[in-house]
């Protein structure tokens, strides 16, 4: 992270950003979503486990949830596209509440890492009791000629032992 | 509908269900209900082996996991001697739990109520006040945590709780000979890529074994989307070549796809064929190199999946191999633990590739394990209504199918690999489970 701090306009950009990103998910334009998204991006959700106290770490440096790149994401959206999605049929309600965002100077010039908290609610069909997912987000935007793109997503969930009978979703 | 009197007892249930397993008849009951679950709990899950852990989650003196057998908490620890235990994660002195954690490393295990300490073998070595409150009455070396046997094969470490069952090679019957396609990458073996991906999910559990036990059937429907997309290198039409093998009177089972034109052992890297050619015996080889897609579960409740899964479209892609294991939390209710193996001789590059593919395909936001989660869920809702109280589902394919006299593996193997001989038999091992005939 660099020494500058991030000035109010482009912080508040890149705020506007991550919520446009949550609604095309919400909204499921995955199409748009993918837009938004760079061509080298990499999307993560580390494995959390439950550890002692002292323990060196508690997210997994070798498991995922989610461990994917421009041509996997690509596959699932691709995927939700055909009639066989079975996962997402009828489709899940999704509502990603993005919070606490902090921008900070990233690695590149073009780039920023943005701290965020984000909570999904899900439903599913008919069933009165959703699913609720917490997640500390670290993420890099990039800007670019043709705006702001996601180049990178580092999820990770609050709960070592997801209380949901599959992910179809995106974080 | 047919219905039977309320009074009916749980065992002339378990008698009529053994009963109608041979004539291809399996109760919905028993996917969704507290009494067959309790009576799980008491004779099924008290005398089998059950899978604890992979030895490559605890490769130190002192690593643990902490895991289940039934609703017995155990810790899983390998000692200071290099030798694994599972004990009771219960103090001795008035149960409080031991390990809260689900892994890590210590030398000792240290109650955070009294103090009472013990080494992770899991003998008593510490007492507080011993000398002023126990005047010489308590005897360390009889209160040490309660142990459970183990024993392991090829890095797969299983525990039982009767220490009158046979041992587990015996209970394994010759399925070792199936799971050495999983476990014997190169010579070097296979070790957990991380550990276990790990959800709850309103399913039972045996909905899961079943279908691992080569449920090929669901394929082409459940997993359209691979087929159509062509990421999964196989056709609609073709896909029930292949063979069904079971261990007549054990409950393992087995399903072996084949794919036409798909090249021996395609998938794997060069080197590695090489080195499973020599780990492998003849017999193994001339099975495995035909096989595309291996599914298999250990009965009762531990599973295997070995499949290509490609980005490229038309393109063989790569193996990965998912362990699994699904521990019963309630009724229509599971926890499930599921790792990706990887070869441990491989490159990083390898590896990291085959667990990518694993993730895609089959962690818990995996495109084919969403699927049928979805499908699990609704049967086992399906299951609960009472109106299916006392409703068969049909498992009558392959009713007269003839074993393969040219197959060189051990078991009884059947084609076409679409078939519920698997399950017949795995219904009938549960069943002598339950009607406490094991
Ligand atoms: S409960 Fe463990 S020392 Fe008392
Ligand atoms: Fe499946």
């Amino acid at each position: 992270m660099g020494e500058q701090p991030v000035d109010r306009d482009t912080a508040s950009e890149i705020q506007e950003f991550m919520f446009r990103e949550a609604l095309a998910l919400d909204e499921r334009r995955f199409r748009d979503w993918l837009a938004m998204l760079t061509d080298d991006i990499r999307y993560e959700a580390p494995l959390r486990v439950i550890r002692e106290g002292l323990a060196v770490w508690d997210l997994s440096p070798t498991s995922r949830i989610f461990d994917d790149d421009r041509q996997t994401l690509e596959v699932r959206i691709q995927r939700l596209e055909t009639d066989f999605a079975w996962a997402e049929q009828p489709p899940s309600q999704t509502r990603h509440f993005v919070t606490n965002v902090l921008a900070d100077p990233g690695d590149n010039p073009d780039e920023y890492e943005v701290r965020s908290n984000c909570l999904i609610y899900r439903s599913r069909g008919t069933s009165p009791t959703p699913s609720l997912y917490s997640l500390s987000r670290k993420d890099v935007v990039r800007r670019t000629e043709d705006g702001w793109r996601l180049a990178r997503r580092w999820a990770a969930f609050d709960q070592a032992l997801i209380n949901a009978h599959n992910l179809s979703i995106l974080i | 509908m047919n219905t039977k009197p309320e009074s009916q007892s749980l065992a002339a249930w378990v008698e009529e269900t053994r009963e109608g397993i041979d004539s291809g008849r399996f109760p919905v009951r028993a996917f969704n209900d507290q009494a067959v679950y309790d009576l799980e709990q008491e004779r099924l899950f008290s005398k089998t082996w059950c899978f604890l852990a992979h030895e490559s989650e605890i490769p130190h003196p002192g690593d643990y996991v902490t895991r289940y057998i039934g609703n017995n908490n155990l810790i899983v620890a390998r000692d200071e001697h290099g030798e694994i235990h599972a004990n009771l994660n219960m103090c001795r002195h008035r149960g409080n739990v031991m390990c809260k954690a689900e892994m890590g490393n210590a030398s000792h295990f240290r109650c955070s109520y009294h103090g009472w300490t013990y080494k992770n073998s899991g003998e008593l070595v510490g007492v507080p006040y011993m000398k002023e409150g126990y005047e010489g009455r308590l005897k360390r070396k009889d209160w040490g945590l309660v142990g459970v046997r183990v024993d392991s094969y090829e890095g797969l470490v299983f525990g039982c709780l009767d220490p009158e069952a046979p041992p587990l090679d015996e209970y394994l019957g010759g399925f070792q000979f199936y799971l050495d396609l999983y476990l014997k990458h190169g010579l070097g073996g296979v070790e957990v890529h991380g550990p276990p991906d790990h959800w709850i999910a309103d399913t039972d559990w045996k909905i899961c074994t079943e279908n691992f036990a080569g449920d090929g059937y669901h394929t082409p429907v459940a997993h359209q989307w691979g087929f159509h997309l062509g990421y999964f290198p196989s056709s609609g039409s073709t896909h029930s070549q292949g063979w069904a093998v079971s261990i007549p009177g054990k409950g393992h089972g087995i399903g072996l796809g084949h794919g036409p034109n798909f090249p021996p052992f395609g998938g794997f890297p060069d080197d590695l064929v090489a080195e499973m050619k020599q780990s492998l015996s003849p017999e193994q080889v001339e099975v495995f190199s035909r096989t595309r897609t291996a599914v298999g579960s250990v009965f009762p409740n531990l599973s295997f999946l070995m499949q290509p899964f490609s980005l490229e479209p038309g393109e063989i892609g790569v193996r990965f191999v998912t362990m699994r294991l699904y521990h019963p939390v309630g009724p229509g209710r599971m926890e499930m633990y599921s790792w990706c193996l990887v070869p441990k001789n491989a490159s990083q590059e390898y590896k990291k590739e085959a667990y990518r593919a694993y993730t895609l395909a089959f962690g818990q936001a995996g495109t084919f394990e969403q699927d049928d989660f979805e499908n699990w869920t609704k049967v086992t809702q399906a299951a609960g209504m009472t109106m299916v109280r006392d409703v068969d589902f049909p498992y009558i394919m392959g009713m007269d199918s003839a074993p393969d006299p040219e197959f060189p593996g051990p078991g009884h193997a059947v084609v076409p690999y679409v078939n519920d001989t698997n399950f017949r038999n795995l219904w009938s091992r549960w069943a002598d489970y339950l009607a406490g005939e094991v």
